[in-house]
């Protein structure tokens, strides 16, 4: 019987992670940790469920967390989902969320009595995507380390490779899971932001593919990475390649194509004004160049196939 | 793909047969798009938009298509030429358009097509993609039809006097031919040659990441007439089984690829009676 503990529990994708390990066999007990002061019923939709209100932020909360009700239930899996929820959330405190709370966290579970394995939700666009580079991504593909690369990319790439530098030295077994994007609100998904909005720019003379998980799949890989005992990093796409007019049309947007050098002006116009947080720096790449995550390493190992296409319009 | 006007009219654009073919070309591959970009209405654009060029323009002639395998990994390595490359499209189409079964070519581009604005885009939907080394494995494994230009850009800008005299030949579509097993159809096509000789390279200027901007001599390409070769494929796997990364292995099935495809110029160019007919 497993025992997991879940970060960033309380998000769309958490709830799907935990009835995605409550509907496997063998799931004893989960603690659920989240920022919300109200216990969600979306989250204790069970008696295994565990909600535990935390910020992850402050190093002593976490060590309390690790040393009290993880050692108590014996937790053996820790899946950390934790990141800003605020799609444009920079500085030291989101930095702090995305990057020092994984690092801490990975830490205190390496020297953890009954943790066995750690898995971390990474995100796709950590990848650097370019025409020179393939347009079906493998998990050897370079990552975005340029130096311009916003704050948002930053932190993902920080946090990931903070986690993959212990692949082979930590006693844990580890899991980095790099997803393709997921339109789940209150996620930092930067497209759901980007088509939140009722008028979508987007580069004139330029429409890619984009591949987008639906949140049960999403939900479903996480699981599979916590129960199986690989290690390593997994790619997980989606059931939804679209190129960006049809995903914007889908979402009951309005389209209007821009030259590329406005689409800069235009959304840091919009979010000054409209208080929106789309960021078209961190999302140049992907806006001009189609690229699709490769799952055969997640197909192979994890037996991770994508089945639910993401629903339209989203909410 | 598409709204339902654009769908109207790219039918619109294509004679009964050429309809049924896209569909057959559609019915022979996934639905929906590909990682690259593909899309099988896509190709039927491909299909409306070129059949001017193929049909009337270029009056393109083609033989041996019946070497192209009906099935499984298989590799179309072909001689590039004449500034911009209305032989690469000219090829696609044909392929597109004879081969029995249908397949649906999947072209490769220089890195830079990608970067050009609408024509990326349209050439990705038509079945091109970019040419880095993974895309090209990605299609091999998936048992796809591959179509390369081992000369590369610099087939194409070449001097008008080295016309139809292969320049440097790359070893990588051997490589991948030995890895997976997959026969390489050489092929020539006579004609591009003399569309439209370059004037000059402008090699300061890289629009969109190009090598360079040519400067052709010619505002249009010339209506030449082209002439397509497809020649008997060679199962280079049989014929060395050594390892594929060997640099020599390589270099010597380079060569004797090459060495096809010169010698189906050769014939092609004695048998055509004049550049425009």
């Amino acid at each position: 019987m497993s025992r997991y503990l879940i970060t960033g529990a309380t998000t769309a994708i958490g709830e799907a992670v935990i009835r995605a390990l409550l509907a496997q066999e063998g799931t004893a007990s989960i603690l659920a940790v989240g920022v919300e002061a109200v216990r969600p019923t979306s989250v204790e939709i069970d008696g295994r469920v565990r909600y535990v209100r935390l910020d992850l932020t402050r190093e002593r909360n976490l060590r309390h967390l690790m040393f009290g009700p993880v050692r108590e239930h014996a937790t053996e899996v820790v899946i950390d989902m934790a990141s800003h929820r605020g799609v444009g959330a920079s500085g030291p405190r989101a930095r702090a969320l995305n990057v020092l709370a994984t690092r801490s966290l990975l830490a205190l579970s390496e020297e953890h009595p009954t943790i066995r394995r750690f898995v971390y939700r990474g995100f796709g666009e950590v990848y650097a995507i370019d025409s020179s580079l393939p347009s079906r991504i493998d998990e050897a593909q370079p990552l975005d380390l340029s130096p311009g690369a916003p704050q948002w990319v930053r932190d993902r790439v920080e946090a990931d490779l903070t986690v993959c530098t212990r692949f082979g030295m930590s006693p844990l077994s580890i899991a980095v899971v790099r997803a393709a994007e997921c339109l789940a609100p209150r996620a930092g998904s930067q497209l759901h932001d980007y088509l939140s909005s009722d008028v979508c720019y987007r580069p004139l003379g330029y429409d890619p593919v984009i591949n987008l998980v639906s949140i049960e799949d999403l939900g479903r890989a996480l699981a599979l990475a916590a129960g199986a005992s690989a290690q390593g990093i997994f790619n997980i796409p989606g059931a939804t390649t679209l190129p960006l007019s049809e995903i914007i049309r889908r979402s009951g947007r309005r389209q209007i194509p821009v030259p590329g050098p406005l689409m800069t002006p235009l959304y840091a116009l919009r979010r000054a004004a409209r208080g929106t947080d789309f960021d078209y720096a961190i999302n140049r790449g992907r806006l001009h160049h189609g690229a699709v995550l490769d799952g055969a390493r997640a197909r192979t190992i994890l037996g991770y196939a994508p089945e639910m296409p993401v629903p339209f319009p989203i909410d | 793909m598409g709204t339902p006007l654009r769908a109207r009219l790219t039918r619109a654009l294509l004679t009964e047969p050429l309809r049924a073919r896209a569909d057959a070309l559609a019915a022979a591959r996934p639905e929906g798009y590909d990682s690259f970009g593909g899309h099988a209405r896509g190709t039927e654009l491909g299909l409306a938009l070129t059949r001017p060029l193929y049909e009337a323009w270029f009056r393109v002639e083609s033989r041996g298509v019946e070497h192209v395998p009906a099935e499984g990994p298989a590799i179309i390595a072909c001689n590039h030429s004449g500034t911009l490359p209305f032989d690469a499209f000219m090829l696609h189409t044909d392929l597109a358009r004879r081969t029995d079964p249908p397949r649906t070519p999947r072209t490769v581009m220089d890195r830079f097509v990608p970067r050009l604005p609408f024509f990326g885009t349209l050439v990705a939907r038509a079945g091109g993609i970019a040419g880095t080394r993974r895309n090209c494995e990605h299609v091999l494994e998936e048992g796809q039809l591959l179509v390369v230009f081992p000369e590369g850009t610099a087939g194409i800008g070449k001097p008008f006097r080295d016309r139809y005299r292969l320049t440097d030949w790359r070893v990588g579509h051997v490589e991948l031919a030995l890895r997976y097993r997959a026969p390489v159809v050489p092929t020539a096509l006579v004609g591009a040659e003399e569309q439209m000789p370059t004037l000059t390279k402008l090699e300061r200027f890289h629009p969109f990441g190009a090598p360079y901007l040519p400067i052709p001599a010619t505002p249009f390409p010339l209506p030449v007439r082209y002439h397509i070769r497809y020649g008997a494929p060679m199962a280079l796997h049989e014929a060395y089984d050594g390892d594929p990364r060997d640099p020599e292995v390589l270099a010597d099935a380079a060569a004797r690829v090459k060495e096809r495809v010169q010698a189906l110029l050769d014939e092609g160019l004695r048998e055509r009676r004049g550049i425009f007919r």
